[in-house]
């Protein structure tokens, strides 16, 4: 007993001993702390908004809780489920879409030899220089002419034109950073162009090509004034939802929906955290 | 046999000529080096050869094939890249046996194969190493063993040793070598190192200015180099003018006289005149026996600069306005007068006809 006491103390000595690298320590923390509120705050009146299933004006926190909505939102029969699946299906069309277009134009606009290789890179750039619901509301009208509006392949191309600026751009960065000398070695051992493009090329721009699906894939998912525009209201995609449910005054189904639509991204962030190279974007300038 | 035939080559890199007029046979298992000094179109040659660079005019022949414009994987050369080129994302045995994979081989026969070479350049065990964790000169290894995998007509090999390190260099310069004699391949290896390619090679071919200006054996060209730019580029890198009337001979303390056995032509015919350090023989005033007949090129002067060289002292001796390199056994102090003689046959003499201009045939003496 005796022992334990006087570690106490001497421990306690100790600490008063650094006291001022505590203090500097708890200033550091409280900063932290301020500035995750700030972060987390709308977060969390978020994740409130998700398990409260009355909540009115005045209270500051809710009057009832329960995970009833939860149920609501994952039945499968319900609005949610369905755009969950839907704005999965777009998104992963849209990525098969955008790598179907960028690895082959990726590949041929990293070499310098290409002409006009400047102008191509900017050209798929044109389509963000102008104000977003311009271009869109443009779009639909010439998808009416073609009945593209309120189908699921109109609102994959809309996703897709969007989705091709990053794609390209980061396939042209990650086929640039790979060395044409593997390529040549490639061939002087006896393989053809196509066999050395799947072997070696591919290979090693995968990391750029995947971080480039993760993009795209997120964008799509994330979407919202194509899809309105192009898609509403026969298609009807996550944001779409929320977008509906928020005008409801469905504050419940609107959170949990935007929490879903959170999950994705928070992942793959951490994914291409993983997968970009720095080396690589700095190759896109030469 | 002939294995390689190259005849009349050029190559361009857009409108700028590299190669021009390039003339070369290799004999089957024989082993031609490439000298000439950075930049002069070795690699570009090599990369001609494989079909990485176009060619604008003149034919290659690999046996009794044309391969001029065949695409490169239709030539059966193989090049061990100057940077190895080694693909990172495959291990030790997949890049060795890519290009065995890629000819639909069976899986057995290229994992016996891939085990032979790997044998072959000693690197046995290290078959599922990832190449990025290997060193230098392992790198290298696997570069060789890779382009020998399919049997190559000829290979050809871009400065293997210039990023190794000198002893590891050394080394791996002598197991090329043997390897080359072991297995019999073809093969052409360009250096700019002129001792890399007198120990190496069966034959050497001089490049300059994208021309081949010499080929013969490593003695034919060091003794017999046919240029001024070959004499100075195989070491011989004393170098007087004739006529020295300006050159500061006048004082009586430096004088020089060269004694032609041969033929009594006028010695102040315009000339050039090259050698060796190690050909010089020196000798101070006091034991001026040593020259003992009037032959060659005799200089006297006084020595300026010593410098230690491990087996030797690298002299430098000031003649008029000359500074000739000297290698002698002993240090000795400055300012000795001294006198250098340069025998006959150690002389590369050049007739001065069209200034600088290195291409040009001279007479050898
Ligand atoms: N890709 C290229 N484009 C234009 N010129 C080049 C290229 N590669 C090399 N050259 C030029 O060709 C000449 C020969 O180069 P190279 O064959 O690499 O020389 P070496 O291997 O003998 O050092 C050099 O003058 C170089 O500037
Ligand atoms: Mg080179």
């Amino acid at each position: 007993m005796m022992d334990s006491k006087s570690t106490l103390t001497t421990s306690f000595m100790l600490k008063l001993k650094h006291a001022p690298t505590h203090i500097s320590f708890w200033i550091q923390c409280s900063f932290v702390v301020i500035f995750a509120l700030m972060l987390i705050g709308p977060i969390t009146n978020l994740l409130l908004w998700t398990v409260a299933e009355t909540w009115y004006f005045p209270h500051a926190l809710p009057s009832q809780w329960g995970f009833k909505y939860w149920q609501q939102v994952f039945n499968p029969y319900s609005d949610v489920s369905g755009s969950l699946l839907t704005s999965l299906l777009i998104a992963i069309l849209t990525v098969c879409v955008c790598l179907l277009v960028s690895i082959p134009a990726g590949y041929a606009l990293s070499k310098r030899s290409m002409p006009f290789r400047v102008f191509w890179m900017i050209l798929f750039l044109i389509p963000q220089a102008f104000p977003n619901l311009t271009v869109y509301m443009n779009i639909a009208r010439l998808f009416y002419e073609f009945n593209l509006n309120g189908t699921l392949l109109g609102v994959v191309m809309v996703h897709s034109v969007h989705g091709l600026m990053f794609s390209i751009w980061i396939c042209v960065a990650a086929f640039s950073a790979t060395d044409p000398m593997l390529e040549n070695a490639s061939r002087n051992l006896g393989a053809g162009p196509l066999y050395t493009f799947f072997h070696i090329v591919l290979p090693q721009a995968a990391p750029g090509i995947i971080a480039s699906c993760i993009f795209v894939f997120l964008e799509s998912l994330d979407e919202f004034t194509g899809t309105f525009f192009v898609g509403a209201p026969d298609i009807s995609t996550l944001p779409l939802l929320l977008y509906t449910a928020s005008m409801e005054g469905n504050y419940q189904i609107a959170s949990i929906t935007a929490l879903i639509l959170l999950v994705p991204s928070i992942l793959f962030m951490l994914i291409i955290n993983k997968f970009m190279k720095p080396e690589m974007l700095s190759k896109l300038g030469k | 046999m002939t294995r390689l035939h190259i005849e009349n080559l050029q190559a361009k890199y857009g409108e700028k000529l590299i190669l021009n007029n390039i003339n070369l046979s290799v004999e089957e298992g024989e082993m031609i080096a490439l000298l000439g000094p950075s930049g002069c179109g070795k690699t570009t040659l090599l990369n001609a050869l494989c079909g990485f660079v176009p060619i604008s005019q003149g034919d290659i022949f690999s046996g009794d094939r044309v391969i001029t414009h065949l695409p490169a994987e239709k030539r059966n050369i193989t090049m061990v890249f100057q940077s190895y080129a080694l693909w990172p994302h495959m291990t030790v045995a997949e890049n060795i046996g890519y290009g065995l994979k890629v000819r639909k081989v069976k899986r057995a026969e290229i994992q016996s194969r891939v085990n032979e070479l790997l044998r072959i350049v000693k690197l046995d065990n290290l078959q599922d190493e990832k190449v990025t964790a290997l060193s230098g000169g392992q790198r290298q290894r696997v570069a060789l063993a890779r382009a020998l995998a399919i049997r190559p007509d000829v290979l050809v090999l871009d400065e293997p040793l210039s990023n190794l390190d000198a002893k590891v260099r050394l080394n791996v310069r002598h197991e090329i070598k043997a390897l080359q004699k072991q297995l019999g391949f073809t093969s052409l290896i360009v250096t700019h190192d002129q001792e890399e390619a007198l120990v190496m090679a069966d034959k050497i071919a001089v490049l300059h200015k994208g021309e081949i200006v010499q080929v013969g054996t490593p003695e034919e060209i060091y003794n017999k180099p046919n240029s001024p730019f070959v004499a100075d580029f195989m070491g011989a890198e004393n170098r007087i003018e004739w006529p020295t009337e300006k050159d500061g001979f006048s004082d009586s303390s430096h004088k020089i006289t060269l004694h032609q056995s041969s033929n009594n032509e006028p010695s102040n015919q315009p000339k050039q005149v090259y050698f060796r350090s190690e050909n010089v023989i020196l000798s101070t005033r006091q034991t001026n026996s040593k020259i003992q007949k009037e032959e060659g090129l005799i200089l006297t002067g006084h020595i300026e600069q010593s410098a230690f060289f491990g087996s030797n002292y690298r002299i430098s001796v000031r003649c008029g306005m000359h500074i000739i390199q000297v290698d002698h056994t002993s240090d000795l102090p400055m300012n000795t007068p001294v006198s250098l003689q340069v025998p006959n046959h150690a002389l590369y003499i050049y007739d001065n006809i069209v200034e600088n201009k290195v291409h040009q045939k001279s007479t050898v003496v």
